[in-house]
């Protein structure tokens, strides 16, 4: 192969790796807004709370002496997933419950104070320092002969990718055919309908919060070691990109924020691989407006019909 | 009863107000500006280090003019909206001489407006050279220019004879000025300059940027800018197996580094301010600050004394706590510091520092090359 399309390849992949973790963190944010209509601005602020807690999490058994990978990465995520979860349903119960059915501009200020508290919050918690994240999942598959340009998948990137898929279809399982999900579905129909037909929509309504947080507390925990260090203000970045992949992909759709993640996560890496670095976050966010203007609705979004 | 209440309040009050204000009188404040928060607050660590230990110094040696000198520390996060804050809350503190601000991009907004004010600066650490380039009368440093590191880093990489460069920084008035400088000089030698382009400063995801590094096969990446990016860059790098040396200036050596790129750090080259804690006549200093815990070898440490020491000495010699003769005083005096005779030019920039090209290794320590 030439070394034109090895890099290409490479491009890809970087690309792939970022955009279905953006894709796991727009879920939050599209589940979200699918019920209740918001978006959940300190949605970035609880993944970065979940990549915090996962790496409390590995120092604390480092310390234990634990270094069997598969355990620590699998506590790791538990305690991740536990509490960013809790976080999840807390920010429901605290900010936007008491709000919910005002204006809506009002439930979006509490979003953003939420959003400033949390970051607020770990800043003094933790420090505002960047922490080394440990790799755990180290070495690749390379491609290529070394004199030239080798394309290196790496066994992180891989684990980002695989991980993503079964979320997603263990998301769009439960969804289709649990009762939980099939409640979830009637309350995104018709909130009140769904309450008079006997559903609890309070419970729903927290119930789509914790899964957004927990699918986001995995991305913490892969991005976490996939970057390999962690500060206090990096969700609020990775909030606003998840945020446009769910917009692009069609807020309000679950496959729609996988699709709009990979597409944001290839553009953005193709411009830094063939444009320059600068205009990465330029493109991401053009891509925002475009798609706001020509098609509001998003690439898999259904166009929404007012509700008599 | 409620009226002599009040009345007896703001009796309290002024005589509270006056006493505080014929405290003020017997002492000279020292207004000391830099990130205590932030993702660069290391650095802020050692400009407080620094200053307060010289301010302890000259207090306990009978203080200034007779008179003691009080530290007025203010946090400005490394943010230029948050250094205009600061520079206005100096004001209302009735501070005429500050030692900061750390980062070039907070220094700059604060200087305009310490010279509309009347304010001596004097900045430890900011080596913008567009920052004493607009004739003003009250900014000092005790830190040498990106003028004067980046041909030091330029000249290092083109005596080792690399095929191909890429220059990267921040965009960020310090990073993008020292890449710049590093470039004109490789260009100069007749050094390829494969890559010159920009990240952005918190980023996380420098996959795309490696990816392009390896794909222009180049032998050294110079990048302008501080540690978080920087160390990275150098994990994400090697991961991919990109084979390069990388350098960078002083604003990305120091040990956090260390604890985000890991063993990646081992082999980075760091153009520092020459180790002043190492120099024999810096010994007694030296000792003191380990005597309280702390660890004097940071680059701004000592020129955070030496700012202090500077500012004492212009007072003392000036015979005046006013601003304006104190300036005077520093441009045509010199002042024996920890950092070495400091004499200033007419930009109110010193007329010579040094800058060594250091090997940074993975458990923090370094070592000089030339």
């Amino acid at each position: 192969m030439s070394e034109a399309l090895l890099y290409f390849i490479q491009q890809l992949i970087n690309g792939l790796t970022i955009g279905s973790a953006y894709a796991l963190i727009a879920i939050g944010y599209t589940m979200v807004y699918g019920i209740i209509g918001m978006i959940n601005f300190a949605h970035g602020e609880i993944y970065m709370i979940g990549a915090y807690t996962a790496l409390i999490a590995i120092t604390g058994l480092a310390t234990l002496g634990v270094t069997w990978l598969p355990l620590v990465l699998l506590v790791a995520l538990v305690c991740a997933m536990i509490v960013s979860s809790s976080m999840g349903w807390a920010v429901e119960r605290v900010a936007y419950r008491p709000v919910r059915g005002r204006h809506r501009l009002i439930p979006l200020i509490s979003a953003i104070g939420m959003s400033i508290f949390l970051q607020n919050y770990v800043h003094l918690a933790q420090g505002s320092r960047n922490i080394g994240f440990p790799s755990l999942i180290e070495g690749s598959f390379r491609f290529g002969s070394p004199e030239n340009f080798q394309v290196s998948l790496s066994f992180i990137q891989i684990t980002i990718f695989i991980t993503t898929l079964i979320c997603m279809t263990a998301l769009s399982v439960f969804i289709s055919r649990s009762r939980t999900g099939r409640a979830c579905r009637a309350v995104s129909q018709d909130l009140g309908m769904a309450s008079l037909l006997g559903i609890d929509t309070n419970r729903i309504i927290s119930a789509t919060f914790v899964i957004g947080a927990a699918l986001a507390a995995v991305a913490g925990l892969l991005l976490g070691m996939y970057y390999g260090s962690i500060d206090p203000l990096f969700g609020f970045i990775a909030g606003l990109k998840a945020f446009t992949a769910a917009v692009l992909g069609g807020i309000g759709s679950i496959p729609g924020a996988m699709l709009g993640g990979l597409i944001l996560g290839v553009a953005e890496s193709m411009t830094s691989g063939y444009l320059s670095g600068e205009y990465k976050d330029v493109i991401s966010f053009s891509l925002l407006i475009l798609i706001l203007l020509f098609k509001p609705t998003g690439l898999l979004g259904k166009p929404e019909v007012e509700k008599i | 009863m409620t009226m002599s209440v009040k009345k007896l309040a703001t009796a309290v009050g002024t005589s509270v107000a006056l006493m505080a204000a014929g405290q003020a009188a017997a002492e000279i404040k020292i207004g000391v500006a830099g990130p205590m928060t932030g993702p660069v607050a290391q650095y802020g660590d050692m400009q407080f280090s620094g200053t307060r230990m010289a301010i302890e110094q000259i207090n306990a040696n009978g203080g200034v003019m007779g008179e003691e000198l009080v530290a007025v520390e203010m946090d400005d996060v490394c943010d230029p909206k948050q250094a205009v804050t600061v520079a206005n809350s100096m004001i209302n503190e009735g501070v005429s001489f500050v030692v900061g601000h750390l980062c070039s991009s907070s220094t700059q907004p604060a200087s305009d407006i310490y010279e509309d004010e009347g304010i001596l600066m004097v900045t430890p650490a900011s080596t913008s050279p567009d920052i004493t380039e607009r004739g003003y009368e009250l900014v000092f440093r005790t830190i040498g220019l990106d003028n004067m590191q980046g041909p030091v880093a330029g000249d290092y990489i083109a005596s080792q004879n690399p095929e191909r460069v890429a220059v990267v920084h921040d965009k960020q008035q310090y990073g993008e000025g020292i890449a710049t400088a590093v470039r004109d000089t490789l260009k100069d030698k007749g050094i390829e300059i494969a890559m010159f382009e920009g990240i952005t400063a918190g980023a996380k995801d420098f996959s795309s940027l490696v990816t392009k590094l390896k794909q222009a096969d180049v032998d050294y990446v110079y990048y302008g800018g501080y540690h978080p990016e920087l160390g990275l860059i150098l994990r994400q790098a090697r991961q991919a197996d990109l084979d390069a040396t990388f350098m960078g200036p002083e604003g990305v050596g120091n040990k956090d580094i260390n604890t985000i790129a890991g063993e990646a750090a081992e082999g980075l080259l760091v153009t520092l301010p020459p180790s002043f804690d190492e120099k024999a006549e810096n010994k007694t200093l030296v000792d003191a600050f380990q005597a309280k815990g702390e660890d004097p070898s940071g680059p701004f440490v000592l020129t955070s004394y030496a700012a202090v020491q500077v500012i004492a000495d212009g007072i003392e010699q000036a015979g005046s706590t006013d601003p304006f003769e104190v300036a005077d005083t520093l441009r045509s005096g010199s002042f024996e510091t920890p950092i070495g005779t400091v004499q200033y030019d007419d930009k109110g920039d010193l007329e010579s520092f040094e800058f060594v090209v250091y090997e940074w290794h993975s458990d923090g320590s370094k070592t000089p090359l030339n």
